[in-house]
């Protein structure tokens, strides 16, 4: 008899044909997943199990975060050949909760001696007996017991959630500007979800932000990487540019201008990382910057699809998902991310592309841009 | 790297170092046991609650309670006398305390007892005129700071103890002597202070550890009980190799007074090339004036984030701080420096630079080198 941990995995059931590519994909990240804590990962009758362990809490906190896993409990595996062992063991289980159960039965193996109504029967009684302060009720219990009849047996009471999405590494790879705002780690967590690798670009702007900022990002960074494994940071050296667009440009427009140049090093700097899209954190006109023309004029540098799936929320949605995903806190830490000295106080709210372009050419685009890329740390996070 | 942050905290002495090492080596006993091993650590305590006797003015040795440091001490002199005193009474606090001051007086309050704030001039000195208005026969209590934290401005306790003392006999006054012990001078039974904090690492010694010295026969009310340490006042095991360390850091500093002197002249050194420049402004005292601690200066660089100067100096291996190290992690405009009529902008572009003992005159021309350097090229990027 031991503890395990049973994995269940959501859309990947939808698969046909490539079904085993997302399989040992999935296995892969849980078994990266539990790599200090220890555990043997394995596939059964198209289910995922983990075993020995050293710390079971540890274990689930860091398997539920692996996408494409839909939830999991901890089970008893135990032989499946002395039925009255099964029933003492699900009694012992069950007899620290309080109020109705009900136990399930599932049936693999069809040449047990008991059919899955008749184990239910049995086990209910037995509970019910032994533990005389439950009682039953099937249709809406308080706690359910599983009994699952395979090579062995397993027994399981808890059921907890895990993140759900795709495995990661199987639906590309994408570039996120992350700034040390709440929305830009929502949006990588999104999209990673999905099966997206990612990796990140950041930038600093010493010494208007300082080393905590840029610390903090590094943080989110991490934070993100306990979904999506380990990635790359890029931070990029920007102070140069805003100080050429804040000097010589027209200043309603230096934010929308200082939007289009993180667009252009973030493209570069996904092609040289494999990635084949860019994440923001945008959401449709929470800033000047966001509005349905000024999206446009920073989506016009770029030659790849951009993705912004925060950008149908409300902030409080955006917020409520930070604090689920436990990047809130360090978003909220008050190290300034984009400098004050550099906002202008009336930013162009509809601006036209052309004009942009116009002031645009007072800059020696290519050259900043260099500079700028010459001038980036590679941090490895997770 | 070179450290302008010291009224945070100080680089220990080498004499600390080695004091608190052997210490923990050699010396672990509980100096409350009853062996020959433990009497002599018990000896080392006594010998510093000697010396913090000679660096106060106060008169015996169990004036000397030992805690974790100066919050701890500030926090068992207010709210130990808050608790001590049955009517409900007047305590008087500046608008400039610490945190440490300033939080605990809410819970004061929370206690029953009426606290008004003393207002401070434009130098960053208590408004003594408007202070005496404050007082009455119910005052109980007063909390003032021996030197500002944030500009450097000696406080004049010593008036102001004669002034309440005046009005109220048996007024007790606690002074938070954190940035300025043993670097202006305090004499507690000439000055009229009944309740004295002093922290070891801003003296170079040991984090952890300070003390309170409460004038005999001031009633206070344990905050931690327990084993009945320091006669009951403050319960806990000592914390030997710190006291120790304590004790090293007085003896290093009353040798070199001369030292701690000559930093009032780095500081003037650095005033002196820095204030030429167009748009900065000291907070505060005037350096050279007598009300000026030796050890800080607070400076307003016009035009520039404090918050700029203090990355952009730290880009060239020179760390200073804004405003002070213990609001900067709340990230507002300081208190304190809009108390004494600074702007928003003006408060917002304050750097903090503070002197040790380890700093010396070349260190000070590379800063003021940068400092120049940086303010012409950061200011102007200001903001239209």
């Amino acid at each position: 008899m031991r503890q395990i941990l049973l994995v269940r995995f959501g859309e990947v059931f939808l698969k046909g044909q490539n079904r085993p590519f997302f399989m040992k994909k999935l296995i892969d990240h849980i078994r990266l997943a539990i790599r200090e804590v220890g555990g043997n990962v394995w596939l059964s009758e198209g289910r995922i199990y983990v075993s020995d362990f050293s710390d079971l809490d540890e274990c689930i906190r860091r398997v539920t975060k692996v996408f494409g896993v839909h939830s999991v409990s901890p089970a008893i595996e135990m032989p499946k050949d002395d039925f009255d062992a099964i029933c003492r063991q699900a009694a012992e289980m069950m007899r620290p909760k309080q109020g109705t159960f009900k136990v399930l039965a599932k049936r693999s193996d069809k040449r047990y001696p008991l059919d899955s109504p008749a184990i239910m029967r049995e086990a209910g009684g037995y509970i019910l007996q032994n533990v005389p302060h439950l009682s039953v009720d099937v249709n809406h219990p308080d706690h359910e017991i599983t009994i699952e009849i395979r090579d062995h047996a397993y027994l399981s009471v808890e059921r907890i959630p895990a993140v759900c999405g795709m495995p990661m590494g199987t639906n590309g790879k994408a570039c996120l500007l992350l700034s040390g705002g709440i929305d830009s780690p929502v949006a990588g967590f999104m999209i990673a979800k999905r099966g997206v690798e990612l990796c990140c670009v950041h930038y600093h702007s010493f010494p208007y932000t300082s080393e905590r900022a840029k610390e903090k990002v590094l943080e989110l960074a991490r934070l993100l990487s306990e979904y999506c494994g380990r990635m790359r940071v890029h931070v990029v050296p920007f102070t140069e540019i805003q100080m050429q667009i804040h000097e010589k440009c027209p200043e309603n427009f230096t934010t929308l201008i200082m939007r289009r140049y993180m667009m252009r090093i973030a493209q570069i700097i996904a092609e040289r990382d494999h990635a084949q899209a860019l994440i923001t954190g945008e959401s449709v006109g929470q800033v000047a910057s966001q509005t349905m023309e000024a999206l446009g004029c920073t989506d016009e540098v770029v030659g790849m699809p951009v993705f912004r799936p925060c950008i149908g929320m409300d902030k409080s949605e955006i917020i409520e998902r930070a604090e689920q995903i436990g990047t809130f806190e360090t978003s909220s830490l008050p190290y300034e991310d984009c400098c004050t000295v550099f906002t202008p106080k009336h930013p162009a709210t509809h601006p036209r592309k052309e004009l942009i372009r116009k002031a645009e050419k007072a800059l020696d685009t290519e050259a900043l841009i260099a500079a700028a890329i010459e001038g980036t740390e590679v941090v490895v996070v997770g | 790297m070179m450290y302008f942050d010291n009224s945070a905290t100080t680089r220990p002495f080498d004499s600390v170092i080695d004091g608190m090492s052997a210490s923990m080596r050699d010396g672990f006993y509980n100096a409350s046991a009853a062996y020959r091993p433990a009497m002599d650590i018990e000896k080392q305590i006594h010998a510093c609650r000697q010396a913090i006797i000679a660096q106060t003015g106060a008169k015996r040795e169990d004036e000397v309670i030992f805690t974790a440091g100066g919050t701890e001490s500030d926090n068992l002199a207010i709210l130990g006398a808050a608790a001590a005193i049955r009517r409900a009474g007047v305590f008087l606090v500046s608008s400039i305390e610490h945190p440490a001051v300033a939080e605990t007086m809410r819970r004061v309050e929370k206690m029953g007892h009426e606290v008004r704030i003393m207002p401070i001039n434009a130098r960053g000195v208590i408004d003594l005129e408007a202070c005496e208005r404050l007082m009455d026969e119910d005052t109980a209590f007063i909390s003032c700071m021996q030197v500002s934290n944030e500009t450097g401005a000696i406080q004049p306790v010593a008036e102001l103890s004669a002034m309440a003392r005046a009005k109220n006999r048996s007024v007790l006054v606690h002074v938070d002597g954190v940035q300025g012990f043993m670097r202006v001078p305090m004499n507690m039974s000439r000055m009229g202070v009944d309740l004295y904090a002093l922290s070891g690492h801003k003296i170079h010694g040991p984090k952890g550890v300070g003390a309170l010295v409460v004038r005999k026969g001031v009633r206070l009310i344990p905050q931690t009980t327990g084993g009945g340490q320091e006669k009951g006042i403050r319960s806990g095991t000592y914390n030997s190799p710190a006291i120790i360390g304590l004790h090293k850091a007085i003896e290093e500093m009353a040798a070199r007074q001369a030292d701690v002197e000559a930093m009032r002249a780095l500081k003037l050194r650095l005033y002196e090339r820095v204030s030429r420049l167009d748009g900065v402004k000291v907070n505060g005292p005037e350096p050279a004036a007598a009300d000026s601690a030796p050890h800080i200066l607070s400076l307003s660089f016009d035009g520039v984030r404090g918050e700029v100067m203090r990355n952009a100096l730290e880009g060239e291996g020179i760390l200073v701080s804004t405003g002070s190290a213990c609001s900067s992690h709340k990230q507002k405009v300081s208190a304190s420096l809009r108390s004494m009529g600074l702007s928003e902008t003006q408060a917002d572009g304050t750097i903090r630079i503070s002197f040790g003992l380890m700093n010396n005159e070349q260190e000070i021309d590379t800063a003021a080198e940068k400092m120049e350097k940086l303010y012409a090229l950061l200011k102007q990027y200001r903001r239209r």
